[in-house]
């Protein structure tokens, strides 16, 4: 194949990314929580303008005071204020920064893994698609939350240790999607055709397969990634979670679901959060799924 | 499938339980924590008596004949004692798992019930605004925190309500002597409706919890699936045959679209059959998902270890099962 | 429309069809925790204990009060120190019939002390009995307990154990134990549902229990259960919706719900477990005294009493609780004063205040944060570190390994309120609890001396010591006993809790 039809093909390829992104935006069900996740994100990067407080400054004689529609309540700390006397609202606000920085930094380190993992696996095959085969499957034998609290135990706590405990977890995913459609396509015309011409293995793997894969593993990440905000509250519930003072939503919601019966608003605020960005990040990802699939266009 | 290749997929299954069991073993190395010390607590100690319960646990052997201990009675189904229950550990998981099986198994037909109907209805209109509310009604199912939930179903069907059990498996009303242990199938089975009411009372609010996040996948996988049939060559010609939708619907689409839902389900009732340790906390249910991550804080090695070796077996054998059933059942897609 | 009408009408049903409320005479306790074993020789786990003493009484046992009162033996005295001699009461009997002789007190005690005992297994109870070397029968109602060495506490240590029969554990054999109830106590054994709940029913052949505890006779409802619930509000939701009579470990935060809620109220008893911080010693910041005094000088402990336990918990200054023999009430107390911290961290060399590090396990997380706050202002910046509390113990109180570490929250409990049970082993050199450090031959030999004085006086004054000296030293920033808070239906009458957190049902009524 001569350059210019390997250009072509590239030139395909783009016009198909556009045409699914335009397929996205005119579902406004996607465009709707797109913008809440959007909002979500904004949160975070401006918290520190936007709360009205220091999320970590204790106040003992605050302690558990409800929200400002409620006896006892206060404009200043319009959703109330949690066991120590904190501010639930800021708390929330600075509360998104974690909550994502561990959704993206997660899946941003296990889908380099996995994609890495299986376009190795799937292009090359042999030991190393077995070996790797092996190992994914003894990862996802092992029941994940012993695995975590012992490694938790084992290491320490800490953000790290947590992202590590969810990361060696998370990389099978998009490992399977690469590896799946690496196998599909390493047998297509214009592999052969590049193998021809004398591309080198790495290469291929590189600029022809993995644009390919892109689809898929995008779908899946967006996926993981509202798991793992809620993995984050699994594990606070543990006692597992991110240290004090630092708020994560995750544990504002396991330290306020023993105050449930009476002071809700410790666990309900943090929780809904929670709720909104993870559907949100659902429903996009489902948007993306009908957009990208070939298979539902004409 | 031929025999050949049914024997080497079997025999891929003995390195991942060996690699297991040598990963749980070193995690009981590596993991700080003393059982002894844990167990003892803090009334009087005295040296004999640590060495003497050192001696009991098999604590004072050296790692290597630990490990191959483990190994030879594992395989003759002999897990040792748990090191607090101070029984075997057999008999201590045996008599948690009827309440994490029925559980699951609950919580998965109630996913199956909401799931496959949402999701062909979604299917079927797509792109309709029905189906954006399903889509968005089943994406609940797994953005929320389930502990949050279950507290939340309890606080209002338990304590508000008053028409629900806060927790436990059944009350106390009604004894009903045991066959399988799955206390609905038992109640039914000697004729004992007031204590199938009961037992189904007490079962709701964990199932649901428990169901919701599956429902949400398996919703989606049915959906999928299913808007895929629905686009198939031999869909539309049954419709041109002069099938009424309904028909094509019932008999041709459904039948094959539920092939991935029943496989995702496969594999997903390995991840239930593990017990749920936030829902089992929250709802006092007796299962083993509790029982495991308790020993987990208390280092209760052997019990760990009996635990994640049955996690191992039974979500490879589920694997394997969701293999096989896949090419059996592929041909007929292929039509 | 039809749907919500059938919604409608399965709601009716689902509410009509007996909503779980307890049926007369029967009583459910929400507990928090499942029994390990029914075995009473076999667990060292005070929840099981709790448990098991419904069904399986002890030689003596403890009023309300914490008092040492008879029970299967009505009297006993000391014939020297190393021998006590009991008389049991006539008439008891097991729940299966057969009657209870001093073969069985034996046959008990040798299966707790005795190596192997068990069929090959040594009672994790056995040191409880410390220097018990064996039992001699002197007739069918009496015997006597034998001593390797002087132990003033044995009195104070014997409700701890119960005793078994001796056919019973021939006849089914050990490993049976674990499920198989033949007990003494005034309840048998229906059911164990195993991590779900104990069912138990009045036996009718009781002997009417201690005399000293009133009242003498049968228990007083038919049928009673320990449902467990584990989580918090669920436990707390249970009693609130009338399924259960009692709960133990109720948090203090829900106090006011239990209390405002008109068919359930708030019981509250002193505890045994004293709350403390333990400081590093041997290294780092706290190994200079003036540092250790600042810290004491930087919290106000009231005010965390007052706000995060609802002011359920007696301050103390030293390690013994306030109703533990021996304890010294005058001890001086480090008032809270910020200026004073201040300048003791100056004089430390640490003008700036200092960061530090507070390790605690999850469940006293809340307490650590209190504590960093309030603290903060006198110049310690603590950064509250939540780690595993089997991880915690290994780091600060591994035999012959440095403290890794700088400041723990923990407590240590002691249910008999004797201080063998508590300063032994928190403060004496390199013993087993020590996660200080604390290393000082004086005060060894004082709590060396206390082990074996048999004249009470003596030995209440050589604790009293004890604690003047580890008051002044302050190897732990001594905190305060948290009250034990159970919940309780307005349905029961003629319980009472006790301070060892025993739930003993004996006396409770339904109505």
């Amino acid at each position: 194949m001569t350059m210019a039809a390997t250009n072509k093909h590239s030139l395909a390829a783009e016009s198909i990314f556009r045409r699914n992104v335009r397929n996205f935006l005119s579902s406004k069900l996607s465009v709707f929580f797109l913008s809440i996740m959007i909002g979500f994100m904004l949160m975070a990067v401006f918290a520190p303008w936007i709360a009205p407080h220091d999320p970590n400054k204790p106040d003992l004689f605050r302690r558990l005071m409800p929200p400002v529609w409620l006896e006892g309540g206060d404009w200043y700390f319009p959703l109330g204020c949690d066991a120590l006397g904190r501010d639930i609202l800021s708390r929330i606000i600075y509360g998104s920064r974690i909550s994502i920085f561990i959704g993206v930094v997660v899946i941003l380190i296990a889908t380099t893994i996995g994609v890495l993992a299986g376009l190795a696996a799937g292009y090359l095959r042999g030991w190393l698609d077995a070996s790797f085969s092996r190992l994914v499957d003894i990862l996802l034998g092992f029941p994940y939350l012993i695995f975590a609290i012992a490694l938790i135990a084992m290491t320490g706590p800490g953000l790290h240790n947590i992202i590590l405990a969810m990361v060696y977890r998370e990389w099978v995913m998009p490992f399977r999607v690469v590896r799946g459609e690496t196998l599909a396509t390493s047998g297509s015309e214009y592999i052969e055709a590049a193998k021809a011409i004398g591309a080198s293995r790495k290469n291929i793997m590189l600029r022809e397969i993995l644009p390919n894969i892109l689809s898929p593993v995008l779908v899946v990440s967006t996926v993981r990634m509202a798991h793992v905000i809620i993995l984050e509250a699994s594990l606070s519930f543990l006692g597992l979670g991110v240290q004090p003072p630092t708020a994560s939503w995750g544990s504002m919601v396991a330290d306020g679901r023993s105050f449930m019966l009476g002071e809700w608003w410790l666990a309900t605020f943090p929780g809904i959060a929670i709720l909104l960005l993870v559907l949100s990040i659902n429903v996009v990802s489902q948007g993306l799924r009908d957009a990208f699939d070939p298979r539902f266009h004409d | 499938m031929s025999f050949g290749s049914f024997i080497e997929r079997l025999a891929h299954l003995l390195p991942v339980l060996f690699g297991i069991s040598v990963i749980v073993f070193v995690m009981t190395l590596l993991t700080p924590g003393d059982p002894v010390q844990i167990m003892l607590g803090d009334q009087h100690v005295t040296d004999e008596l640590e060495q003497a319960l050192r001696r009991d646990m098999g604590l004072d052997l050296p790692p290597q004949e630990r490990f191959l201990k483990f190994l030879g009675n594992a395989i003759q189904g002999n897990f040792g004692l748990s090191f607090y229950h101070r029984q075997p550990v057999v008999d201590v998981i045996a008599s948690r798992l009827p309440a994490t099986i029925e559980l699951s198994l609950v919580a998965l037909l109630f996913a199956l019930a909401v799931a496959i109907p949402l999701g062909v209805f979604a299917a079927v209109k797509k792109n309709s605004i029905l189906d954006r509310i399903a889509t968005v009604t089943s994406l609940f199912g797994v953005s929320l925190p389930g502990f949050w939930f279950g507290i939340l179903l309890i606080l209002f069907f338990a304590v508000n309500l008053r028409w629900l059990p806060v927790s436990g498996r059944a009350g106390f009303t009604s004894e009903v002597e045991p066959i399988t242990h799955l206390l609905l199938l038992d109640s039914l089975l000697r004729g004992r409706l007031d204590a199938f009411w009961d037992a189904l009372r007490h079962i709701i609010l964990p199932a649901i919890t428990l169901g919701l996040p599956v429902a949400s996948i398996l919703m989606r996988v049915t959906r999928a699936s299913m808007l895929d049939v629905l686009d198939r060559d031999y869909i539309t010609f049954a419709q041109a045959k002069g099938l009424t939708k309904t028909q094509v619907l019932f008999k041709h689409a459904l039948k094959n679209a539920l092939i991935p839902t029943v496989t995702v389900a496969a594999l997903q009732t390995g991840a239930l059959l593990g017990g749920n340790m936030v829902v089992e906390t929250v709802f006092g249910w007796p299962g083993l998902g509790r029982l495991v991550v308790e020993s987990i804080f208390v280092r209760n090695y052997p019990l760990i270890q009996a635990a994640v070796m049955l996690y191992a077996f039974t979500y490879v054998t589920l694997n394997f099962i969701a293999d096989i059933l896949y090419t059996i059942l592929n041909p007929k897609v292929r039509l | 429309m039809n749907f919500t009408r059938n919604i409608m009408v399965l709601g009716i049903a689902l509410a009509l069809t007996a909503p779980g409320v307890p049926q007369a005479s029967e009583l459910r306790v929400g507990f928090s925790a499942d029994a390990l074993t029914l075995d009473p020789a076999n667990h060292r786990n005070r929840e099981t204990e709790t448990i098991i003493r419904n069904m399986f009484d002890g030689i003596v046992t403890r009023d309300a009060d914490m008092n040492v009162v008879s029970q299967l033996a009505e009297s006993w005295t000391a014939i020297d120190p190393t021998t006590y001699e009991f008389k049991l009461r006539s008439g008891i009997t097991f729940h299966n019939g057969s009657a209870m002789t001093a073969d069985d007190i034996k046959f008990s005690i040798d299966r707790l002390t005795q190596e192997n005992a068990m069929g090959g297994q040594t009672s994790p109870r056995q040191s409880l009995l410390g220097p018990v070397s064996g039992v001699e029968v002197i007739d069918d109602l009496t015997f006597r307990i034998l001593l390797a060495s002087p132990w003033p506490i044995l009195p104070a240590m014997l409700p701890f154990q119960e005793m078994v029969s001796k056919a019973h554990v021939e006849a089914v054999g050990d490993a049976a134990m674990a499920d198989s109830v033949n007990g003494t106590g005034p309840f048998k054994l229906v059911e164990w549902r195993k991590g779900q709940s104990v069912i138990m029913e009045r036996y009718d052949g009781y002997y009417g229990g201690s005399t000293d505890i009133e009242p003498v006779g049968n228990a007083c409802v038919e049928r009673a259960i320990f449902q467990v619930i584990p989580e918090n509000a669920s436990r707390v939701a249970a009693l609130l919706a009338g399924e259960v009579h009692i709960i133990d470990k109720l948090p203090s935060h829900m106090i006011a719900q239990v209390e405002a809620n008109p068919d359930t109220k708030v019981m509250a008893v002193n505890g045994t477990r004293t709350t403390f911080m333990a400081m590093n010693n041997q290294s780092g910041p706290f190994s200079d005294i003036r540092v250790r005094h600042a810290m004491a000088h930087a919290l106000d402990r009231q005010l965390i009493v007052d706000k995060i336990l609802n002011g359920n918990a007696s301050l103390t200054n030293g390690i013994l609780s306030p109703d533990a023999f021996g304890k010294n009430e005058n001890l001086p107390a480090y008032e809270y004063d910020v200026a004073k911290a201040k300048a003791l961290l100056t004089e430390a060399g640490y003008p700036d205040g200092i960061d530090v590090t507070l390790d605690v396990d999850g469940a006293n997380k809340e307490i650590a944060e209190a504590i960093a706050a309030v603290a903060a202002e006198a110049g310690f910046r603590i950064g509250v570190v939540v780690g595993e509390a089997s991880t915690l113990s290994s780091r600060f109180r591994t035999k012959g390994e440095p403290i890794d570490g700088q400041m723990w929250l923990t407590s240590w409990g002691n249910g008999s309120l004797d201080p063998v049970g508590i300063f032994v082993p928190t403060h004496r050199s390199n013993d087993r609890g020590n996660s200080s450090g604390y290393a000082n031959p004086e005060l060894d030999a004082l709590l060396d001396a206390a082990n074996i004085e048999t004249d009470r006086a003596k030995r209440a004054k050589l604790y009293s010591d004890a604690e003047a000296i580890v008051n002044r030293d302050l190897p732990k920033i001594y905190l305060w006993v948290a009250q034990g808070l159970k919940g309780v239906s307005t349905k029961e009458a003629g319980w009472r809790p006790s301070s060892d957190r025993r739930i003993n049902l004996h006396d409770a009524c339904v109505n």
